[in-house]
């Protein structure tokens, strides 16, 4: 076994954690690969050879005849897909419970959610030592997962990656990162699956990625951020802080970064308005699963199909975004959230006039029990994302990273940098992997 | 009466307007691609051809054009539309409140702008047993949509309007003559107060023909007392009637975003790259206006060929501009067919010649036409070229003065010593040249050598 990972081994993970929507059907084949060189992709990124339903009972049987980007980049640098990882349908939640195909289970403690959307490759870069997992984030679907699973999330800059070949949630605001409990890692594969693709023209305005040249020293943490947060993450947070200056030797400044409380708000109008529009192409033609019967109306044949195979979240999300599209309320919502967002965008580049880094905690909470998630309303689901918008509505690249553990589950901080600059997230990731030591639960059962 | 239009023409690009899939196929769904059947994963990506087109278009059609144009999602479900939005231009057009002369008048442009068009469902099997087979070769062929101020007063008008713009759009983006069959238009008219949109009309003839009806309609109801209701309908091409579409009680809402996945384009810059073009029609109107000649004449002209035209004015140049007229719609273009594929500059002079000899009354009108025709049927120019005889002039001049050198140095005492040659030159070209010509070439030549 070359590769450190046997394949009866992850079956055995797979049936206990879910975190695979998809496994390779040639996973003998593993064998041949050296160590370390297995990724997997998040069930939204296209890949020959294998499934590509984001999660949604509508894409069941959808194969697509290419290979998104970032998935052949990393093909032709010589790693193997070992499967697609789950995920909440299309990307829409912050648990991993919204998907059309089993919810995956923490790691750490089985019990509880993996986070979302990117929640099967959290779970997968936690459990498969030396193991990459391409996921996606829209609002906070890297950071959220990472976070709760206790590995590596980095987001890069919007544009930074060709999403060429990703199921689109949000055009605009959807990015494809890394997750992984390595930094060296993120090192090796960013370069790999970043670059300009002429596929996806939002891609070719990007400048080269430069590694280092790069060091943090001061980082601002806005004192909207550290409210309401639960008593554990903020003992761990107050802890990595004071690491930070400790250890490493970082100024860390408390700034005031008013606006951010109205970009949840906005990330949620401009996120549905797209994903509204995304999603109307699934009506059981074409692609995906097969419609009833077509001897009745058009209209009545799309509702069918749409009614019997998208889930609650994607009904909930495909009727707030149509509704903020509709004429009269478009210049209200729609329009309102486009100023807001440049306005996020400015309050960020103020700060970082003074300082290296934006730094808030990842999540305001450690992963949460299915049985509390259940009792959450949608409102609440969407305010705990609250840490991870801000700097995805602004497409400003970001890094979560494990800072503490509470009661045996990791409490994950998220790092921001200005476009553009993923040196910075590497350079604190290199030396805060140094200073800090990681935990990962045993696999064996 | 009042009408205004939304006219869509299909762009001719090679490729379609966000893939790499040609605009032509032979059979059914063979043209197609991921990103044209709008399969999850796929993005598009603009052909910037089609937006060279649009923006000639709509500098043509004195449109005020922004210096950057992004698209937006139109959505709405229908099975020939493969991501059920349609990528089209909604608050970013690339050209808005331009003007267009017709037949004299100023017909409002409001806006020009581009977009993706849909397949194409064909239904087919008998009544009560009907199939609808949808084809997506159609699915991203570019059209632009070009949508008049409802300055238009009657069906007439309406046609000429149309019929003059396609003119003009064949030698600005080089669409074919098939676009009179093709063209497609949303066409609003009012003949009170209240407007009716008879909708996706195909063709020029039938343009015409749903207006009258709809204006007859109107009219009729109008005189009864009744009330014209806002509404959509649609034309029966076979019954030539137009009918309520009855589909939608309210107006649809196509809730428009930004298209996310293709950014904004610098169409300021491409609109001030385009060379200015004269368009067919605008030439008729320069020439009428700068030679002083019929306009309708000038418009046979151009509709026939610019090349055509471009033979004219060489020979309006030359001899008068009514005469010019004439023999280019007379001899001229009765051997158009064979004339313009040997056109040339050497055969244009040839032909030049010819009327201007005729002018000069040198030689008769018939054998001014016989020369045309000869030179349209190919003959060599040796034997019917003036440019060829006036050389041949020149050369029995030259000849007869390099013999005999004293005639010039008599010739400056002396202006009756050039009678010698000019009787030399009448005997040697045995009436080919009449005497003045011949007087006023030795002349020429006697001065020349004078120095």
């Amino acid at each position: 076994m070359s590769c450190g990972l046997s394949p009866e081994k992850l079956v055995r993970l797979n049936d206990r954690h879910h975190m695979f929507a998809e496994l390779s059907s040639d996973l003998s084949a593993l064998q041949e690969y050296p160590p370390r060189l297995h990724f997997s992709a998040k069930d939204n990124l296209c890949a020959q050879g294998f499934q590509a339903r984001a999660g949604s009972r509508i894409l069941e049987g959808y194969r697509p005849p290419f290979d998104a980007t970032a998935v052949a980049r990393m093909r032709s640098a010589g790693r193997a897909l070992i499967g697609k990882t789950n995920m909440d349908e299309f990307g829409f939640g912050t648990f991993c419970t919204n998907s059309g195909f089993g919810v995956p289970r923490n790691p750490f403690e089985i019990g509880r959610s993996c986070g979302g959307s990117s929640g099967g490759a959290a779970a997968a870069a936690c459990l498969l030592e030396g193991h990459m997992a391409l996921g996606v984030s829209t609002g906070g679907s890297i950071s959220c997962p990472a976070s709760f699973c206790g590995v590596l999330g980095l987001t890069p800059t919007y544009g930074r990656v060709s999403r060429y070949g990703l199921i689109d949630y949000a055009n605009s605001l959807d990015k494809i990162g890394l997750l992984t409990r390595d930094a060296k890692d993120i090192r090796t594969c960013l370069p790999i699956i970043s670059g300009p693709d002429p596929k996806d023209p939002t891609s070719c305005v990007q400048p080269p990625l430069a590694l280092d040249g790069r060091h943090v020293a001061q980082v601002a943490v806005p004192e909207e951020a550290i409210k309401n947060l639960s008593t554990g993450v903020e003992e761990e947070f107050r802890k990595a802080l004071k690491l930070l200056e400790d250890q490493l030797g970082i100024e860390v400044r408390s700034v005031s970064m008013p606006s951010l409380q109205y970009a949840l708000s906005a990330y949620y109008v401009l996120a549905t308005s797209e994903a509204s529009t995304n999603l109307a192409r699934y009506c059981g033609m074409r692609f995906g699963v097969k419609g009833g019967s077509i001897s009745q109306h058009f209209n009545d044949f799309f509702s069918e199909t749409r009614s019997a195979f998208f889930g609650t979240e994607a009904k909930r999300r495909i009727l707030l975004g149509t509704y903020a599209r509709m004429v009269g309320f478009r210049d209200r919502y729609y329009m309102k959230a486009l100023a807001v967002r440049q306005l996020i965008i400015s309050e960020y580049n103020r700060i970082f006039q003074d300082s290296d880094l934006v730094l808030t905690p990842s999540m305001p909470f450690v992963a949460p029990k299915f049985g509390e998630i259940e009792r959450m309303k949608p409102l609440e689901v969407y305010q705990a994302d609250y840490l991870t918008v801000p700097a995805n509505l602004a497409g400003t690249p970001h890094l979560s990273l494990p800072c503490g553990y509470h009661e045996g589950m990791p409490v994950g901080m998220q790092f921001v940098a200005p476009h553009w600059e993923e040196r910075l997230l590497l350079d604190i990731a290199d030396r805060w992997s140094c200073a800090f030591s990681y935990q990962f639960p045993e696999a064996e059962e | 009466m009042k009408i205004g239009l939304e006219v869509h023409v299909q762009l001719p690009t090679r490729s379609k307007l966000f893939c790499s899939c040609p605009t032509t196929a032979e059979s059914p769904n063979s043209a197609i691609c991921p990103t044209c059947l709008g399969f999850p994963g796929s993005r598009p990506i603009l052909n910037r051809r089609a937006l060279e087109m649009g923006v000639a278009i709509a500098q043509f059609l004195q449109c005020q054009i922004a210096d950057e144009v992004w698209f937006s999602r139109k959505t709405y479900f229908y099975p020939d539309l493969p991501k059920n939005f349609q990528i089209t231009q909604y608050d970013s057009p690339v050209g808005v409140n331009g003007s267009c002369l017709v037949g004299g008048r100023s017909i409002g442009i409001w806006r020009v702008h581009i977009e993706e068009d849909p397949g194409r469902i064909k239904r087919v099997g008998k009544s009560g047993e009907e199939v609808s087979l949808i084809d997506y070769n159609r699915s991203g062929i570019p059209l632009v949509e070009i949508v008049t101020a409802p300055d238009l007063t009657s069906p007439e008008e309406a046609r000429a309007f149309l019929t003059e713009l396609l003119v003009e759009l064949r030698h600005i983006i080089g669409t074919s003559a098939s676009d009179e069959q093709s063209v497609r238009v949303d066409a609003n008219l009012s003949v009170g107060q209240e407007r009716v949109e008879v909708k996706n009309v195909q063709g020029l003839r039938n343009l015409e023909r749903a207006l009258k009806f709809e204006a007859s309609r109107q009219t009729k109801m109008l005189e009864a007392g009744m009330k014209v209701i806002r509404e959509t309908r649609r034309f029966d091409e076979e019954r030539k009637v137009t009918h309520s579409a009855r589909e939608k009680e309210f107006e649809e809402d196509y809730g428009y975003i930004g298209e996310p996945d293709l950014g904004t384009f610098d169409v300021g810059s491409i609109a001030r790259s385009l060379k200015p073009i004269e368009t067919p029609l605008r030439r008729a109107q320069r020439m009428a206006g700068h030679y002083m000649v019929d306009f309708e004449k000038c418009k046979q002209i151009v509709l026939t060929s610019m090349a055509m035209a471009d033979l004219f004015e060489a020979l309006a140049e030359r001899v008068d501009p009514e005469m010019a007229m004439n023999w280019t719609l007379g001899p001229i273009s009765s051997n158009w067919n064979t004339l313009l594929p040997l056109l040339n500059p050497p055969v244009t002079l040839d032909i030049v010649t010819v009327v201007k000899h005729v002018a000069d009354r040198e030689i008769t009108d018939s054998e001014g036409r016989r020369r045309i025709g000869a030179i349209a049927a190919g003959e060599c120019p040796t034997d019917i070229s003036c440019a060829v005889q006036d050389s041949l002039l020149d050369s029995i001049i030259s000849k007869y003065l390099d013999e005999n050198p004293q005639v010039v140095k008599d010739y400056t005492t002396n202006p009756r010593a050039a009678n010698s040659a000019i009787g030399h030159v009448m005997k040697t070209a045995q009436g080919k040249y009449n005497s003045q010509e011949v007087v006023e070439a030795v002349k020429k030549e006697i001065e020349k050598r004078k120095g």
